[in-house]
């Protein structure tokens, strides 16, 4: 697959192709890239950067040595800053305790800003690398020059240069010396990187920079934002999230509220939030409770009426027909295939819509400052809320300044920024600094949720069981395509596709000839508005690619771990290509064969238990992040219920940074997978969302944790993401675990008891 | 007017009887480390400290805690060095950090009433506060390091 | 049957008798000028404070704390409302003027100065047990409070409720004057404890049924009752409580307002034990405790509470661990965080629900009551208070958790129509007067 979407834009004036300078300032020396003066986004151009030196990515270094790090990526719990910092820190040859960050804020000198898709460290990693090791260079050269020593003899360690016995810190060379240089991009690149042998912290635990101040209440998120003289704000949200047009507002009963101070139904003329009324208070509690007052006439969109059996049965429609939809793999011989097969395969998978429920429901305050219009919240994607706020507002984008906060979880949620245009329509039309903070009820129903999906799977064997042929139809609402459509790429049909709701389905498996299509549900598009939640794609592409890896090996009477390994053979277009998949499918089987070993994959179980498998290539196939895991679990045939009593993962990331974060991550991710698995899921009715609120929605909590075994494989390769490759494992491992218990085969997510129970019911004995 | 102590000064604030104590506390008083989830009692993101117990600040009025002690994480220990901050910090608990007030304020909670905690002590009362990062299992790690220190006299 | 039905024929009854009693007259009683509050011991007025609060006529008799005793609580009924009066020592809208003998003559036989007679939502039933000597002391403590200027509110009764010449009918039926009359077979201290319950402290004007004229059915003296949308628990041996009501545990219960075994005294009750018992001493309550514990046969029934205690520790974890149920998960994440408790003793910090006596009435009403309206830093044990779900929960999530309660912790039948009986207590709450 071809390379696409952000971080494509970003590298094309991405650090890597960008000179570096060493500046002096106020209090010390920045160091930084040299903006490029070419696009940003793939539509956007960058302004014309105002100063001399505004480096998209720069660290400083004051006269005590201590260095601070700006940081574009957004916090929400990978503590992203913790590693990106330090992968500077590594090769500056700094302290750990010498180490701040700084979180900053939209103004386009960062150029493109976006969180997501596990690509933080994976995108910086060089340049990060390199931006610390051109200031150790300067360091060093100019320490030399104080001891009056060769630069040749000296070595920097510590925050210091030491030639011999004798060393001058960082401080005072900054305070003493003259670090001013420009590093073009061939110096740069040609820069001298630690082996991996020499590395003091990255591999290495430190302590993450931004953990003390979420354990004493200071760390300040989006709905911690305030200014004097604010009002609050709450929507009477639409019947529907599209289309709804406000006919009449009647708020006699709310002026009885204290405290109420307006209703006001918004005009947005970036169409995000049509039929918004905004009721305005001076107190979040007097908005909540004059809103629940206000009454509304709309007309509704057609969308009213919609159910999410109608979206799936859409989307059936759509597999169905042949013509249509994207061929994202199309290998020729794969009709031939089929027809020559000695036996064949064919199975539907679905899966029901996930909520975010990042913790801190959106959140905005807006207002207008000294001709800048200022946006507080927290934000995964600044860059692309940005124009729609400009046109929403009608003024330029230039204008506009979006202050990052931390990010009470993201997951995705945030990488859509669209609760930023109501708080800053209504403090618009109010004249006055607006706080909106959305009820849990509305944030849900604000929610751009994960769409359900359909797939069905086909695969082609010959007369001895070798799989011939694969081919895969996903149908689901797109985010990319209702939100980006400039980020979807062309598949080789020409039709554009979002390759996040796809990805996952282009797997390394050797599968003979092969095609992917994904198909755009435009009933969901139009009757919500989907959204990129945690994995985004793989968490239903890998749901049925690895549920039907088990049933094809079962159909060939071979074990599910013998079948995936005989097709993870590291050849053909799944050989692996550097810099980041080197080893390709190789790497996949490897972590295949030790989660099954770490496993205990032929142990007998008692009757009831039983071990399930899969593995994935993790987020995207450019990028993989190789991992596997087996759940252990225990049915209860009378009631359905399941208990998951282990998982074992095993993932491949190439170079661990920060181990303890990383494991972090995994170990979130990988209960994310087991949340989504069992404890999740929810229901499109009547052109809403059914769960608003935890009475229904139930994601996983303590006590639904099972034991936890996860290892990474040792590896020197380049750093992958981590935020949601166990997502996508969990799922899967758990449903055929359910098989292998009790020979019920579940092919919907979240696996429900009556699921288990009806399939219980028409399964064969085991 | 309603009077109360909180983090052992006495305030007196001018919100209706009726209104949230967690609203109060963040936008009236201005602590904000108590956390708004879910509204409804079902996360714990909001728990404070009344009378020395954890409550959800989301669904208790602040009329009814008139002349109650009332405890925030700003007001848990005076350095921010309560055993449970320390072991959180040790354990690397917080990923977003955002239910992480609320699970210090409980697990406070659960360790004055069960000092030694067995891992289902920890799991029945902090069931109740959901960490949607699933920050889980460092959490219950850290509670068990925190109640160690506790024994040890520790602080 | 249709309360409306009823009332209706109560009232014809009432205008019958009324018919017939009407003769039934009795005089004024001349005001006096209000006696100074020297002219009372100071003994005698403390005394009576004690008495008042034993009499809980603060918690009736006041609507705004900051004037007590001035009146104007309205008492709903099916027959409409009730204001109390203001008692303060105010000239003109108070019993300022009123004399001694007009005092005593109210508590024992429900008529009031001007000779006109007292509604029994006042209890004079159970006041006329009490001795003149406490009666003396009661008005030296209310002659002495600080007058208030507060006319008493209009009831709010129709016709021809509204006649009081009809209490003299309903007193004829069901109305039996007289001073307590000590058992000498029974211990001072359990002749004290009568005294005090079935007089001043007029327990069973909540815990006994009433009768289709509001009087206590004294065939089922003491067999449970709704006040105020509670339910005031049988105190007979048809109570239905895990754990037998010993004197011990009525004892702590009275004075604390919590025990480990059967929870906490909320609603109506808390007032009682916080504002009202809590000024009796000790051995008064020890009294209280040795007569009920007697009445309920609990001393006798009582024989050791290990086996209903195991079982609610045992339930006590019921949602701990990994739970599909989702009546199950919506307690664990609503209540188990408090309610959880270990053992091997429950503990009252932790309400064990499988002990409290709320999951084993007959109907779930005090029950849904807690869960809508929580339990008050002032209620039940001080340092406990437990928040109220009626912002937080539907209607349906309520019927549900409350359903998976009694289905999990008491093996008790399971409630019917608890849904509309949560919407009705919930509306109840929010038209309070
Ligand atoms: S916000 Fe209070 S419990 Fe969720
Ligand atoms: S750390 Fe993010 S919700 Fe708990």
């Amino acid at each position: 697959m071809k390379r696409f979407g952000p971080e494509r834009s970003e590298r094309s004036a991405g650090p890597s192709r960008r000179g570096f300078l060493i500046a002096a300032s106020g209090v010390g020396i920045m160091l930084g890239f040299i903006p490029a003066r070419l696009a940003v986004g793939a539509e956007r151009p960058l302004s014309e950067p105002q100063a001399l030196f505004e480096p998209t990515i720069w660290y400083a270094i004051d006269r005590q040595g201590r260095v601070a790090v700006n940081i574009i990526r957004a916090e929400m719990g990978q503590h992203v800053g913790t590693a990106l910092a330090r992968i500077i820190a590594e090769e500056l040859e700094v302290d750990w305790d010498q180490v701040t960050i700084n979180h900053v804020d939209s103004d386009p000198k960062w150029g493109l800003m976006v969180t997501g898709g596990s690509w933080s460290v994976w995108q910086n990693f060089p340049a990060m690398s390199r931006a610390g090791a051109a200031g150790r260079l300067a360091l060093v050269a100019e320490g030399a020059k104080l001891l009056d020593v060769d630069p040749a003899t000296c070595i920097a360690r510590s925050g210091a240069v030491h030639a011999g016995t004798r060393a001058i810190t960082y401080g005072e060379i900054v305070t003493r010396g003259d670090l001013r240089r420009t590093f073009s991009v061939e110096q740069l690149q040609a820069m001298p990187i630690k082996p991996a042998a020499d590395r003091r912290l990255i591999g290495q635990d430190v302590a993450a920079l931004d953990i003390p101040s979420k354990t004493d209440g200071t760390a300040v998120y989006g709905i911690d934002a305030t200014v004097p003289g604010l009002v609050h704000a709450r929507p009477k949200l639409p019947p529907t999230r599209n289309d709804s047009k406000v006919v009449s507002i009647d708020d006699n009963a709310a002026r009885a509220v204290p405290g109420y101070i307006r209703s006001v139904a918004l005009e947005d003329p970036s169409g995000t939030v049509p039929g918004w009324v905004m009721v305005f208070a001076d107190s979040v509690t007097a908005a909540e409770r004059a809103t629940d007052l206000v009454k509304v006439v709309w007309t509704v969109g057609p969308s009213a009426k919609v159910s999410e059996k109608d979206i799936q049965d859409h989307a059936a429609r759509l597999i169905a027909d042949p013509k249509g939809g994207a061929l994202v793999v199309d290998d020729p011989g794969l009709d031939a295939a089929f027809q020559a097969a000695g036996s064949t395969l064919e199975r539907t998978y679905t899966t029901s819509s996930a909520m975010h429920f990042q913790m801190e429901p959106v959140n905005a305050l807006a207002f207008e400052k000294d001709g800048l219009f200022e946006i507080h919240t927290g934000n995964q994607w600044q860059s692309l809320i940005l124009p729609t706020l400009a046109k929403a507002l009608g003024r330029p984008e230039a204008t506009i300044i979006l202050r990052t906060y931390l990010l009470g979880g993201g997951f995705g949620r945030r990488l859509n920024g669209d609760y930023a245009v109501p708080a800053a329509l209504a403090a618009q039309t109010i004249g006055q600094p607006v706080k909106m903070v959305l009820t849990r009820a509305d944030d849900m129903r604000f929610d751009s949720f994960r769409s359900p999906s359909v797939q069905t799977l086909r695969m082609a064997f010959d007369g001895g069981g070798l799989v011939t042929a694969m081919d895969h139809h996903a149908a689901a609402g797109w985010p990319t395509e209702v939100m980006v459509p400039g980020f979807m790429p062309k598949a080789s049909n020409g039709v554009a596709y979002d390759p996040f709701a796809i990805s996952g389905a282009d797997h390394w498996y050797n599968v003979g000839a092969q095609r992917v299509r994904a198909l755009s549900n435009d009933l969901a598009n139009r009757s919500f508005r989907p959204g990129w939640l945690r994995s985004v794609g793989p968490g239903w592409t890998n749901w049925a690619v690895e549920s039907f890896m088990d049933e094809a090996a079962l159909a060939v009477g071979v074990d599910p771990l013998v079948f995936r390994l005989r097709m993870l053979d590291g050849t053909g277009r799944n050989a692996g290509s550097p810099p980041n998949a080197v080893g390709g499918a190789k790497r996949q089987a490897a972590v295949l064969a030790a989660v099954a070993q770490r496993a205990g994959w032929e142990t007998a179980l008692p009757a009831g238990s039983g071990l399930g498998i899969a593995t994935t290539f993790g987020q995207e196939r450019d990028m993989p992040t190789w991992v596997a895991c087996v759940a252990r679990v225990r049915v209860n045939r009378t009631t359905g219920d399941v208990v998951v009593e282990r998982l074992t993962l095993v993932a491949d990331a190439g170079t661990v940074v920060h181990p303890d974060g990383a494991l972090a991550q995994m170990e979130g991710a990988a209960l994310w997978g087991l949340s989504l698995a069992l404890h999740e899921g929810s229901e499109f009715s009547n052109g809403q969302i059914r769960d608003t609120n935890l009475n229904s929605y139930t994601p996983l909590r303590m006590g639904d944790v099972p034991d936890l075994d996860i290892a990474f494989i040792p590896s020197e390769e380049v750093p992958t993401g981590l935020g949601e490759p166990a997502t996508t494992v969990v799922g899967p491992a758990i449903g055929n675990a359910i098989f292998a218990a009790t020979g019920a085969r579940v092919r919907h997510l979240p696996i429900r008891p009556a699921a288990i129970l009806a399939a219980l019911a028409s399964a064969s004995p085991r | 007017m309603v009077s109360f102590q909180l983090n052992g000064r006495p305030v007196n604030v001018s919100a209706q009887p009726d209104t949230p104590l967690l609203w109060v506390i963040r936008d009236e008083i201005g602590l904000t480390g108590t956390k708004f989830g879910c509204g409804i009692g079902l996360c714990g993101a909001c728990t404070v400290h009344v009378q020395g117990r954890a409550v959800r600040s989301c669904i208790v009025s602040v009329g009814s805690v008139s002349g109650a002690a009332v405890i925030t994480i700003e007001g848990l220990d005076p350095d921010g060095k309560h055993p449970l901050q320390t072991a959180w910090i040790d354990r690397q608990v917080p990923q977003c950090g955002y239910c992480q007030s609320g699970q210090i304020m409980q697990a406070a909670t659960l360790l004055q009433d069960f000092p030694d905690p067995t891992p289902d002590d920890i799991t029945a009362v902090m069931n109740g506060n959901l960490c949607r990062c699933m920050a889980y299992i460092r959490i219950r790690a850290a509670i068990l390091l925190a109640a160690d220190m506790l024994r040890r006299g520790e602080r | 049957m249709d309360k409306r039905l009823l009332a209706g024929l109560s009232m014809a009854g009432l205008l019958i008798l009324g018919g017939c009693v009407a003769l039934v007259w009795r005089p004024g009683i001349e005001p006096v000028p209000p006696p100074t509050a020297a002219s009372f011991a100071p003994a005698e007025v403390a005394r009576g404070q004690v008495l008042a609060a034993a009499g809980n006529c603060a918690v009736c008799h006041t609507s705004d704390p900051g004037h007590p005793y001035a009146g104007g609580v309205g008492f709903a009924s099916s027959f409409g409302t009730i204001y109390s009066t203001n008692i303060t020592p105010d000239a003109a809208t108070g019993i300022g003027r009123w004399s001694q003998a007009a005092f005593t003559r109210a508590m024992h036989e429900g008529v009031a100065r001007d000779g006109s007679h007292l509604f029994p939502a006042f209890p004079y039933d159970h006041f006329t047990k009490v001795s003149n000597g406490d009666l003396e002391a009661l008005y030296a403590f209310l002659m002495t409070q600080t007058p208030v200027v507060a006319t008493d509110r209009k009831n709010d009764l129709p016709f021809p409720l509204n006649i009081r010449a009809l209490q003299a009918g309903w007193k004829l039926l069901y109305f039996r004057p007289g001073r307590y009359v000590p058992d000498s077979a029974r211990s001072p201290s359990w002749n004290r404890g009568a005294y005090l319950g079935e007089g001043l402290a007029h327990c069973a004007a909540c815990h006994s049924p009433r009768n289709a004229l509001g009087a206590e059915d004294p065939r089922q003296a003491y067999g449970g009752a709704v006040v105020d949308g509670w339910i005031a628990p049988a105190l007979t041996d048809a109570n239905p409580s895990s754990q037998i009501w010993s004197e011990q545990e009525l004892f702590a219960y009275l004075r604390s307002g919590v025990t480990d075994a059967h929870g906490s005294a909320v609603g109506p009750m808390s007032s009682v034990v916080h504002e009202g018992l809590s000024a009796l001493p000790d051995g008064d309550i020890h009294a209280i405790a040795a007569y009920y514990a007697d009445l309920s046969q609990g001393t006798a029934r009582h024989v050791g509470n290990s086996a209903g205690i195991d079982r609610s520790i045992k339930t006590s974890d019921v949602g701990v661990g990994q739970v599909n149920d989702v009546d199950a998960r919506l307690y664990v994440a609503a209540c188990a965080a408090c309610h959880y408790s270990s053992g091997p003793d429950p503990t009252a910090q932790r309400p064990d629900l499988a002990l409290n006596s709320a999951l084993r009435l007959d109907q779930p009403t005090n029950l849904i009551q807690v869960v809508l309206h929580g339990v008050g830093a002032a209620e039940g044990d001080p340092l406990v208070m437990m928040p109220g779900f009626a912002g937080a929960l539907s209607d349906a999530d309520i019927t549900r958790l409350i359903a998976y309660l009694r289905r999990t912790r008491t093996g008790l039948p399971p409630w019917a129509d608890v849904e509309p009986q949560v919407a009705m207590i919930r509306k109840a709450r929010t038209q309070a007067p």
